[in-house]
């Protein structure tokens, strides 16, 4: 560098615009909150303070945030597991069902992107936000005038069954009283497998699978998923995601002086129970195959793809196919350890590619005839 | 509310309630001397629970993912507290092991300890039917066509 450069640089760096400043973690969740839920998801940790600081850090790639998130968690200890909390406590925030039209405990929408425009949105923001201001209010007006005026008018078929719930029934319950879903299968109570203290390799019961599935990286469960060649039926005869559900489980722990349960907090998660007209080779061909999934936060796309995966892991069990795609499950779909592959193919590989370069060129000259044996020109120096 | 008030319930609201509802109090209790100073048994702690979770389908146990929580234990007297809660505030969690205690001890600082649980169960109340409100608006029917 010669020394003509260093006014003309400190110019450049005086009249450059400041860096602008980061985003507030809580200025993120509130943007950005789909993609800090999947960073707790993918990380196995639900924080969401944390998570929102990694994916502000990692600029917002999730895979980064998510490997930041889990060194941190490596620091922390263990300091217990919750007592086990039913998936049927879910208070729900969004609950819908593509099985049944109008399901015991309602079809409630909730917060979604399902019914919203998709067409980029060229509004300036605070214009947006007056509309949208205005829109909300006109709404109430609407509601508020509706419900005096024409009292019990809003739903003509009102009645018991019709009531919105809290925390509503399994669409499963309602398959299980038509007897045309198994029990669950006789088992004493496994203690749940634990992946992140003992190594996930096919073989190991479902619990792991499950735990794998629910930290996995949202696209790569969803390529197993959709991208499967074993699906049972071929591509026509798809599950159906009976029940789709979004809300708050309670963590509880053992009350460490009265040995009562308390809950000391609660997370947020989606969960999704899909159903297949096929099913498993062991049981009656009445039932449906059924497969489960959740994760933390709202993803469902990643719960709707592990369901699917569940239902084909269960479909499998006991056949030749099932450590193939249990091994797929279990050793392809952490997003850490598949991009860490990536990570290290741009380490600098000098000495490999060279040697690379040699054979090639040693296999060329071989190819090329005993004529062309000979030293190279060049060599001769 | 007092009488009806069991001890999980109470590590419950003070474990929900925020820093702002919780340290306050505590520290006015130990500046007041209407506590006494505690033996803190187990440092403020952050680390994770894991949440174990039954599914519906076979219904088995599996390991959904861990929580981050701050837990804190202290002895009073002869009384201990504790409290764990989501997150990684310390100092919350050290009142609340702290306000745990001195309800545990019945010392007469209970009445404002309660009515501080008392009041986050009410703003929890209200947060809650607000939220479910909103949630009921979006609820909708099928019609079938015919």
């Amino acid at each position: 560098m010669s020394t003509m450069n260093a006014p003309a640089a400190s110019v450049t760096s005086a009249s450059a615009p400041s860096v602008p400043a980061a985003p507030r973690p809580d200025q993120l969740t509130e943007r950005l909150g789909l993609g800090i839920d999947r960073v707790m998801a993918e990380s196995g940790l639900w924080a969401p303070q944390l998570a929102a600081r990694a994916f502000g850090q990692a600029r917002g790639d999730v895979t980064r945030a998510t490997q930041l998130l889990r060194t941190h968690r490596t620091s922390l200890p263990r300091l217990g597991r919750s007592l086990p909390v039913r998936a049927g406590e879910l208070r729900v925030v969004r609950r819908i069902s593509s099985a049944f039209r109008n399901p015991p405990g309602g079809q409630v929408l909730g917060r979604t992107l399902d019914y919203v425009g998709r067409l980029l949105d060229l509004l300036p923001e605070e214009e947006g936000r007056q509309r949208a201001v205005l829109a909300s209010e006109s709404a109430h007006e609407h509601h508020d005038h509706h419900g005096h005026e024409h009292p019990g008018h809003e739903h003509p078929q009102h009645g018991h069954e019709d009531e919105v719930e809290r925390a509503p029934g399994h669409v499963l319950s309602v398959f299980r009283e038509m007897d045309i879903v198994a029990p669950p299968g006789d088992h004493d109570d496994p203690e749940p497998y634990d992946i992140t203290r003992h190594p996930a390799r096919p073989g190991v019961p479902r619990s792991a699978l499950l735990q794998t599935m629910a930290r996995a990286d949202t696209g790569a469960l969803l390529y197993l998923w959709y991208g499967s060649e074993w699906k049972p039926g071929g591509q026509e005869a798809h599950e159906v995601p009976g029940e789709l559900r979004h809300g708050f489980l309670p963590i509880r722990v053992e009350h460490p002086h009265t040995g009562r349960p308390v809950t000391v907090g609660d997370v947020r998660v989606s969960e999704v129970v899909s159903f297949h007209s096929l099913t498993r080779a062991s049981e009656l061909p009445r039932h449906l195959d059924v497969g489960y999934g959740m994760c933390f936060g709202h993803n469902e796309r990643k719960a709707i793809s592990m369901a699917g995966a569940d239902i084909l892991l269960g479909h499998y069990e006991g056949t030749e196919r099932a450590a193939g795609l249990q091994h797929d499950v279990l050793l392809t779909l952490d997003g850490l350890d598949i991009t860490g592959y990536t990570e290290h193919q741009k380490l600098p590989h000098h000495a490999e590619y060279r040697s690379v370069l040699e054979r090639a060129t040693a296999a060329a000259a071989h190819q090329a005839g005993p004529h062309r044996t000979g030293p190279h020109p060049g060599d001769t120096a | 509310m007092p009488d009806t008030l069991t001890r999980e319930r109470r590590s419950e609201l003070l474990a929900a309630a925020t820093h702002e509802e919780i340290v306050p109090l505590a520290e006015r209790l130990l500046a007041d001397g209407a506590v006494p100073e505690p033996t803190v048994v187990k440092a403020p702690e952050t680390g994770m629970v894991m949440l174990q979770v039954r599914e519906p389908v076979e219904e088995i146990r599996f390991y959904l993912g861990e929580v981050l929580v701050t837990e804190c234990s202290v002895d009073l007297d002869g009384t201990p507290g504790w409290c764990m809660r989501s997150g990684d505030d310390r100092v919350a969690a050290l009142a609340g092991a702290l306000l745990d205690a001195a309800a545990a001890a019945e010392l007469p600082a209970t009445a404002e300890i309660d009515a501080l649980c008392a009041a986050v169960a009410e703003r929890l109340a209200r947060a809650d039917a607000a939220e479910w409100a909103e949630v009921t608006a979006t609820t909708v029917k099928f019609e079938e066509l015919t």
